[in-house]
């Protein structure tokens, strides 16, 4: 399976999954002209991935999105979803969710996110300092 | 008669306005003008204020650009994409950001009804909506989560203040003021 690349802009994320070692990284802000046609080669991705995954290793996501809009934030919600799903099949599936110090709207919108889930989600902290 | 930039430069200042846009948006002047805005509400502002005023930011103007797509094959097209306007400010309440922009008279209905389920409920309400809205599945093609709005309200100190003004039978002006 392809390793899947998106360079960061001003409005979308880099996104990095590497099917080799099984990792999977979202980080920058979020609020492109057209966030369904941005995620959707994600999901596409994803999807490909997980239906050839074997159940032993462990999906690592992580995310840090000091903002998202509100369209990006249903597409994150979808992707979870899927993760989510996978997990309840049996997959092994470990969220990290990082935020900045202070930014109590990126950690409100982290822990909405895992609120409704069951899927392993650790939400940590960046300290400015580091 | 020649511009009078005094005069206006006058009127923003006594409506606390501090960066302002006027015509039409893009994705590009979006993100040029959210730039200067978050840069703007760091140098005086706590973090949150920035962000929540950078988020209302972008669903408004993303909101009028997304509206002015849609009707870009109408007649109206052309004077709706071009009568759009943002403005972002403090006043004695805060820190605002207003929006106005041209919508069909057609639209106006819909618009008023989609608010005024919102504008009454207050940060619980809100939560529970934002959250039935997330979880729906939207239909294929669509480009709206159908979330701005009750991002805003649940971004904002108060409830959403809104105004509908006729311009003539076809087109109608719509603003939305949201306080952080």
């Amino acid at each position: 399976m392809e390793s899947l690349r998106i360079e960061q802009t001003k409005s979308t994320p880099a996104i990095q999954f590497d099917a080799v070692s099984n990792k999977l990284r979202i980080e920058g802000q979020s609020y492109p002209e057209n966030a369904f046609k941005f995620y959707e080669p994600i999901f596409n991705w994803l999807d490909n991935y997980l239906a050839e995954l074997d159940s032993e290793p462990v999906l690592e996501i992580y995310f840090h999105m000091p903002y998202i809009n509100t369209s990006s934030s249903k597409c994150i919600m979808m992707l979870l979803e899927k993760m989510e799903n996978a997990y309840q099949e049996g997959r092994k599936v470990a969220i990290r969710w990082y935020y900045n110090q202070e930014d109590d709207s990126a950690l409100e919108c982290a822990e909405e996110f895992k609120e409704d889930l069951l899927v392993p989600f650790e939400i940590i902290v960046l300290n400015d300092d580091e | 008669m020649n511009l009078n930039l005094l005069d206006l430069q006058r009127a923003l200042q006594k409506n606390g306005v501090l960066i302002t846009f006027s015509g039409r948006f893009t994705q590009e002047i979006i993100e040029e003008l959210g730039d200067a805005v978050q840069k703007y509400m760091e140098t005086e502002a706590t973090l949150n204020n920035t962000r929540d005023v950078f988020a209302v930011f972008i669903e408004q103007t993303q909101n009028v650009k997304n509206y002015a797509n849609c009707q870009s094959e109408s007649v109206h097209g052309e004077k709706i994409a071009n009568s759009g306007i943002v403005a972002i400010g403090k006043d004695e309440e805060g820190y605002f950001v207003s929006s106005g922009n041209m919508l069909a008279t057609n639209d106006v209905e819909a618009l008023k009804e989609k608010l005024d389920s919102i504008v009454p409920l207050d940060k619980v309400g809100l939560k529970k909506l934002y959250k039935e809205q997330m979880k729906k599945t939207l239909p294929p093609g669509t480009t709206s989560a159908g979330l701005g709005f009750i991002d805003m309200a649940r971004r904002a100190s108060g409830p959403l203040n809104y105004s509908i003004q006729d311009i003539d039978e076809q087109v109608s002006f719509f603003t939305l003021k949201v306080q952080v």
